[in-house]
């Protein structure tokens, strides 16, 4: 104990009031910004939840957009005049959540027994069937029209209207998703699926049925990908096939590896950097995939485990929070 | 509980690996299984584990018929063994490679918690096993950082961890020193239990004869000779099969000094020895 000690904790609480603060002040940004921002937040819940079968349990998914397409479609065609159903937020949020994972589970049963690029492949035409499938349903979701006049969303009494109610909706959903993504992370379920990626024979050698394993993975990604749809529909209050292609899909997964696979902290700042950069760059918008593929390239040669090392993750920091709390003498 | 082969065969293409192989095993001892290199040895280990389809005949666990079940209802009852190649999971902690053997096994014990261990039961018995087999102090390092002869404890840890009743041990000893070889064998007789029954396939015959109830001898994938490792010791059949020609049987020797000499694989006549 000493002044270095005390030192770093008023370091320590510096760092923390700095991080509330700025989270405090988005608010009050320009409407842009907090547009941005409420984007990056969407990205961070999408990513950390793709995560999960990415990261955690290795399978290439790349026809994730699909399930945030269900749970956008969940939205428009439970509070809109499409049907004249009028749900509440909340009620649809839980819906979206829930048709994501069983059309997670729906999707999972038939590819599980698939590996690697074979995975891949058909995820990727998972993803798009739906979108085409959206793009056709004419009477179901006005095909490539979509849907329009969405209701607007309201939760526990306050409304959801402006981009700074939904940055405060989506700051609370992003650190529940996160936490919950963490503490499943190190509980025995992440280890088991850490195994799985290492070597999925000797997984079912113990006893684990790894086709379950692999469908929890799938439900859960797809069930936070549902909720997210849900939010992205509220917002927007207008729905479109468009909006849920393959490069959606593609720049979810490329958040990740850009980012640092299988690693939260990884993922908050691939989805920081890959949102902000075509904002910055907004002047070469026709270059977009250009400039992500520039950027994709450049990670996985510089920094082939993503721009934020493994070891620099979610749980080093809480230790490290925690030990120079509790117990300063040990940093 | 008993473990059975009943004529089990398992051909690959045109090669038949295992012919009418008719064997049981029973909890309370060791059993060793011998034989050259390529006599089916590991494909045995492969069948009862489930890792391969048996081409005829049965494997039975007490009355249930384990060759139609897959692999992880296989484990789940009761079947536990090593690799004959490590298999750890190497980025994850020695610890972490006992942890997730206690994976809930059905969705019914995953979703209520019953019969579930808690975290820190689960801890507790995976402490005990590290204490068990002397691997308490690098609990939090990466299996992959291990140097090999721990690796290959670890692996054995794992085996026995969840206490199952069959465990088969392919080669524990393969690659490691003789010190480290003699402190293997002496950890596996002492793993022996009334409710447990080991199968260990392995070249090291110091290691075979001292600690075996019965060995059984493959050739070609067919059962040689069975018995205590006195008989297998003395038998004719064996000798010629397991041996050669005594011409042979110096080439061999001089194989096995070399062998051993670079600390590499315990070559396979080491029963000359004796
Ligand atoms: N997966 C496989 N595919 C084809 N042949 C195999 C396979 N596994 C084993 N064999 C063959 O079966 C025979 C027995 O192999 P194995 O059981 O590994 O012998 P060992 O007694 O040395 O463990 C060998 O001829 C081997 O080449
Ligand atoms: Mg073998």
């Amino acid at each position: 104990m000493g002044n270095s000690v005390i030192a770093r904790r008023l370091g320590l609480l510096a760092v923390l009031a700095l991080c509330v603060v700025l989270l405090a002040l988005v608010p009050y940004l320009p409407s842009y910004y907090v547009r941005v921002v409420d984007s990056i937040l969407i990205y961070i819940i999408l990513a950390v939840g793709l995560n999960l079968v990415v990261g955690y349990a290795g399978l290439l998914d790349l026809g994730f957009i699909a399930f945030y397409a269900v749970g956008a479609y969940a939205y428009a065609l439970l509070a809109s005049g499409q049907f004249d159903i009028h749900l509440p937020f909340i009620v649809i949020l839980f819906i979206g959540a829930a048709a994501g994972a069983i059309a997670g589970v729906l999707l999972g049963f038939p590819v599980l027994k698939l590996r690697g690029d074979y995975l891949a492949i058909v995820t990727l035409s998972f993803g798009e069937i739906i979108r085409i499938a959206i793009n056709n349903a004419d009477d179901l979701t006005n095909g490539p029209q979509g849907i329009a006049g969405l209701d607007r969303a309201s939760l526990f009494g306050l409304p959801l209207t402006t981009p700074v109610h939904f940055y405060w909706l989506l700051l609370v959903l992003a650190i529940i998703v996160c936490g919950g993504v963490y503490y499943m992370e190190r509980s025995i379920l992440g280890k088991a699926w850490r195994a799985l990626r290492e070597d999925q024979d000797v997984v079912r050698g113990l006893g684990i049925n790894t086709t379950t394993l692999k469908l929890l993975a799938f439900a859960l990604s797809a069930a936070i990908g549902g909720a997210g749809g849900v939010i992205f529909g509220a917002f927007q209050r207008f729905v479109s096939p468009e909006s849920f292609t393959f490069q959606e899909s593609l720049l979810v997964v490329l958040i990740i590896i850009i980012g640092g696979v299988g690693n939260i902290v990884g993922v908050i700042a691939g989805a920081v950097v890959l949102v902000v950069l075509p904002e910055v760059l907004h002047f070469a918008a026709q270059y977009r995939l250009l400039i992500y593929g520039v950027v994709l390239v450049t990670v996985i040669v510089l920094r082939p485990g993503g721009l934020v090392s493994p070891r620099f993750n979610l749980g080093f920091i809480i230790r490290k929070v925690r030990t120079l709390w509790l117990s300063p003498s040990k940093t | 509980m008993a473990l059975a082969l009943e004529n089990v065969s398992k051909h690959f293409g045109s090669l038949v690996a295992i012919r009418n192989l008719s064997l049981s095993f029973d909890v309370g001892s060791i059993y060793s299984i011998i034989g050259p290199n390529g006599a089916g040895k590991s494909t045995v280990v492969n069948m009862i584990a489930g890792s391969y389809s048996v081409t005829s005949g049965t494997i039975r666990l007490g009355a249930t018929a384990l060759n139609q079940l897959p692999k992880h209802r296989i484990a789940q009852l009761g079947v536990s063994r090593t690799y004959q190649n490590l298999r750890l999971f190497d980025g994850m902690t020695v610890l972490e490679n006992l942890e997730v053997c206690f994976f809930p096994q059905s969705w019914l014990t995953f979703l209520t918690g019953a019969k579930r261990l808690s975290k820190a039961e689960r801890l507790e018995i995976c402490h005990a096993c590290l204490a068990e087999f002397h691997l308490s102090d690098v609990a939090d390092v990466l299996a992959g950082d291990l140097p090999y002869g721990r690796q290959k404890i670890l692996e054995l840890a794992r085996a026995f961890v969840t206490q199952a009743p069959i465990v088969l041990l392919d080669e524990p000893a393969a690659g490691l020193n003789h010190t480290e070889t003699k402190d293997m064998a002496a950890m596996i007789a002492g793993l022996k239990r009334e409710d447990r029954a080991i199968i260990l396939v392995e070249h090291d015959m110091d290691m075979v004869m001292s600690i075996s109830d019965r060995i059984d001898v493959l050739n070609y994938g067919e059962l040689l000779c069975s018995g205590t490792p006195d008989l297998v010791r003395t038998n004719e059949r064996v000798q010629e099969a397991y041996l050669g020609t005594t011409e042979e049987l110096d080439d061999i020797r001089k194989l096995a000094q070399s062998r051993r000499a670079q600390g590499g694989l315990r070559a396979n006549a080491g029963i000359v020895r004796h």
